[in-house]
């Protein structure tokens, strides 16, 4: 998403300061750091992660993550259970005000599922994050080819 | 729902139900046998047990379609990974760590080998997983065979997995699985387990350790 970040002419703020709260206010939700892993050739299963920021002054709650560049999505979280990793759905992500949740790789992550088309290191798939109150926030996110294990996935802008 | 997609989720389930429980009995078993002797060594992230314990009669075939079995274990170190190609998140970490694990250990005098086992057969065929291990790097093995050719295997080392719907009716089910790291020494024998979080350092420091005492 891109923030607002120009001053808008004096006149232009003007009129559009009735229109404050909605126009100005920015979205409810800050999306950061977002990547979808490449998968191999053979995959058709594949995984964004990202962090998400709740900027405002209200508790907010993330309720769905969609990609128009795949057939489906799931919000899933692993977690070890006596040395097995489960892969659980998670309904809606809780933001805290100024609070964060982490899609990362061995825990929160986006499922993809059926890309829509081939998908390779340096491609870039859309995501639109869903909020409680209605928002939804579009962010382009990198596909980056990731085969060991340093951290250094981190990303483009 | 459809019928079929009814009789099909309800196969798929059944056949789910019945691997949980031969899995949930078979680790029961070997989680016996396992915490009888373990060893955790201080100065190891590893489960190494005192005497390595021979591995009994398994087969299976790699993505050459070449068998594998006890002897394709011998002659060389074998980290073991249990997988499938249709796991987005943790597969392709525990892959790209034993990526660094290789690229950690190019300079020891030994013969080591990467493998992924699936746990997912059915899906999995030998073709499918050449593509998916070969991604991460050109040296790792898939390996498949069938449902019982796989449990002679991974009753013996307490692998347990179990198919788990994601969407209702959908080809893309997922499998819950022991996420472990098996190490299998030259001469076929189960010699350590490395169990999560796993760390490319301290599996690659561990195995240097583990080498060094059986010269």
């Amino acid at each position: 998403m891109k923030s607002v970040n120009r001053q808008p002419p004096a006149v232009l703020f003007m009129i559009l300061l009735s229109f404050m709260t909605t126009v100005m206010a920015g979205p409810a939700v800050v999306v950061e750091a977002q990547w979808v892993r490449e998968a191999p050739p053979a995959s058709t299963v594949l995984a964004a992660y990202m962090v998400l920021k709740n900027t405002t002054d209200t508790p907010r709650t993330v309720t769905r993550i969609d990609s128009p560049d795949f057939r489906n999505s799931q919000i899933h979280r692993t977690v070890m259970e006596n040395g097995i990793a489960k892969m659980l759905p998670v309904e809606r992500l809780e933001l805290p005000v100024d609070g964060s949740v982490v899609l990362e790789p061995g825990g929160l992550h986006l499922m993809l599922f059926e890309p829509q088309r081939t998908l390779r290191d340096g491609d870039t798939v859309v995501l639109v994050i869903h909020v409680d109150n209605g928002d939804s926030v579009t962010v382009h996110a990198p596909v980056v080819r990731k085969t060991d294990a340093t951290d250094h996935a981190h990303h483009h802008h | 729902m459809s019928i079929s997609s009814n009789s099909s989720t309800l196969r798929l389930v059944l056949k789910g139900v019945i691997i949980a429980v031969l899995a949930t009995a078979a680790g029961i078993w070997s989680a016996r046998l396992v915490l009888q002797r373990p060893v955790v060594e201080d100065e190891l992230a590893a489960t190494r047990f005192p005497v390595a314990r021979a591995v009994q009669p398994f087969e299976l075939i790699d993505h050459n379609h070449e068998v594998f079995d006890n002897a394709a274990l011998q002659q060389r170190w074998s980290f073991v990974f249990f997988g499938y190609t249709y796991c987005p998140d943790v597969c392709p970490t525990t892959l790209s760590v034993l990526n660094s694990i290789a690229q950690r250990l190019q300079d020891v005098d030994a013969d080591i080998r990467f493998v992924m086992v699936t746990v997912d057969p059915q899906r999995d065929t030998p073709e499918r997983l050449a593509e998916y291990v070969t991604y991460f790097n050109g040296d790792f093995l898939g390996v498949t065979g069938s449902d019982e050719a796989l449990e002679q295997l991974t009753r013996q080392l307490g692998i347990l997995y179990n198919r788990v719907e994601s969407e209702p009716g959908s080809e893309n089910y997922l499998v819950d699985h022991t996420a472990a790291v098996f190490l299998f020494d030259p001469d076929g024998r189960y010699h350590a387990v490395f169990t999560p979080p796993l760390s490319a350092e301290n599996i690659a420091g561990d195995f240097r350790k583990m080498l060094k005492a059986t010269q």
